[in-house]
């Protein structure tokens, strides 16, 4: 396996999709990793997959949650607790319901799309911007990918990507290094960790 | 090749015919083939449902969809309409699914018309509910709950009117919101009564349950939901984090002797679905 390689691949396919979806970088990261993501799992009906995240990006039973539900969620989850610690302390369960939709979708339910859509707020520990941005940006990743998904290159080029990087070793490196090499290639270098065998 | 007869020898009518009767049976074979794809993608769509593999299902169900679209178009049959009304039906086509069943009655399948009339309703409220107009969403799934006996339509209405109802719910005051919850769980009692295998109608009655602070029942139901199966992965990640929220919760209320056995009751619940602990599904990364 050479991962230069496989890198070498996503950087062809950074360069290939940001043909059809130019100026629009944040969204060219959950576009190539969910081809990553069905190249390593051998699936070919990219195109219903892509689109069938939409179907279920904001269900609705996350917004009619019970309070203590809610205060749960924060509780347990770390990283969240650390961050609103203060609103958990003192009982905010208004600033806590707003954030929540946001929120529960990427780290409770740990929607794929909605993970990598958010992957620099996420490593970033930038949580609060992730509840600002949540409705524009999932609204505008809705808009942005319809005029590339009407294109039937486009597809075909997503396909062409997917595979030339799994017939390089794709399936060995970690989910996080396939994400850290995509961020990498589309905003600076990249540091690549150990390989290990395949988790997908 | 003494005994064949050539070509020419027949008249230009015959070799006509049987150049009918050739194309037929290549499309009649053709159009079978179709239908019987459809089929096959939309049970194999249901059986991704039921896997929690969402995506995968709904990419079956639009092959379904094409493969029925296609033997509609070279022979109409009840068969290959309703098979395409189901697919639509799958993918919230609800309109073009009443189409589809309206076509399928006129051909033969005598349920088409209930049918189409519950995917009218069903479309109908749904677009009451896009438009915000929540009050004739409700009536309608209210009477779909009521007179319906198409599954689909009524695990729609189901779910639709229970995030209605607690949506609206969260702005009452207490003993009207309470009495509003008691009546949508009678709602789900009977839904669970006519169909106790369906995994969607448990799950909800946990929802209720925990909104109303029975902990308990609402755990017995999630439990219920998931091994019954969901019809998709979000709602499953839902149903086993409510499970763990239920577990804690409940967990930590316990008199120590009933603590005990139910941790180890949960914890066997947990080794066979396959949790890395007692609080972490197999799909957390966290």
């Amino acid at each position: 396996m050479s991962k230069t390689g496989v890198e070498a691949a996503l950087a062809r396919g950074v360069e290939i999709l940001d043909r059809f979806l130019p100026l629009k970088s944040w969204l060219l990261f959950p576009v190539l990793y969910s081809a990553c993501v069905w190249a390593v799992r051998r699936v070919f009906d990219y195109r219903e997959r892509i689109m069938a995240w939409q179907v279920w990006l904001d269900p609705e039973f996350v917004r009619t949650k019970p309070d203590d539900f809610i205060l749960a969620f924060f509780r347990g989850h770390t990283a969240l607790a650390g961050e609103y610690a203060g609103e958990i302390a003192r009982g905010d369960v208004r600033v806590l319901r707003a954030a929540f939709p946001a929120l529960y979708p990427v780290f409770g339910l740990e929607d794929a799309f909605l993970k990598a859509l958010f992957k620099a707020e996420i490593d970033a520990a930038d949580y609060r911007t992730i509840v600002v941005e949540f409705a524009a940006r999932t609204a505008r990743a809705r808009d942005d990918i319809e005029p590339a998904a009407a294109d039937p290159e486009f597809w075909k080029a997503l396909v062409a990507i997917g595979a030339e990087a799994a017939s390089l070793g794709l399936h060995l490196l970690k989910d996080e290094e396939v994400q850290d090499l995509i961020v990498g290639l589309i905003k600076g270098p990249v540091v690549l960790g150990p390989t290990v065998p395949p988790e997908a | 090749m003494g005994d064949m007869i050539p070509v020419s020898h027949f008249s230009a009518r015959t070799r006509s015919a049987v150049v009918v009767l050739g194309l037929a049976a290549v499309l009649s074979a053709a159009c079978l083939t179709d239908l019987h794809r459809a089929k096959r993608h939309y049970a194999e769509g249901r059986e991704l449902a039921a896997a929690l593999r969402t995506e995968e299902a709904i990419s079956s169900w639009k092959r379904s969809l094409s493969e029925s679209e296609r033997a509609c178009l070279r022979k109409p049959s009840a068969h290959s309409f309703t098979v395409k009304g189901l697919a639509e039906i799958q993918l919230g086509l609800w309109r073009e699914a009443e189409a589809s069943f309206l076509e399928a009655f006129g051909l033969g399948f005598d349920k088409g018309e209930a049918w189409a009339a519950d995917a009218a309703l069903a479309g109908l409220a749904a677009s009451f509910e896009e438009i915000g107009l929540a009050a004739p969403a409700l009536r309608i799934h209210a009477q779909i709950l009521d007179r319906s006996d198409f599954k689909p339509a009524l695990m729609f209405a189901a779910e639709r009117r229970t995030n209605l109802v607690l949506a609206g719910a969260a702005g009452l005051e207490t003993k009207e919101r309470e009495r509003a919850l008691a009546a949508l769980l009678k709602t789900l009692d009977r839904l669970v009564d006519r169909d106790f295998a369906c995994g969607l109608y448990h799950y909800l009655h946990a929802q209720v349950d925990g909104h109303l602070g029975d902990l308990r029942r609402s755990y017995e139901e999630a439990v219920m939901a998931r091994e019954l199966g969901l019809p998709t992965a979000k709602i499953g990640r839902d149903n086993d984090n409510q499970l763990v929220y239920c577990y804690i919760r409940l967990a930590g209320a316990l008199p120590a002797e009933d603590r005990a056995a139910f941790a180890s009751a949960h914890a066997a619940w947990a080794r066979k679905w396959g949790w890395r602990d007692d609080r972490t599904p197999a799909w957390k990364k966290e």
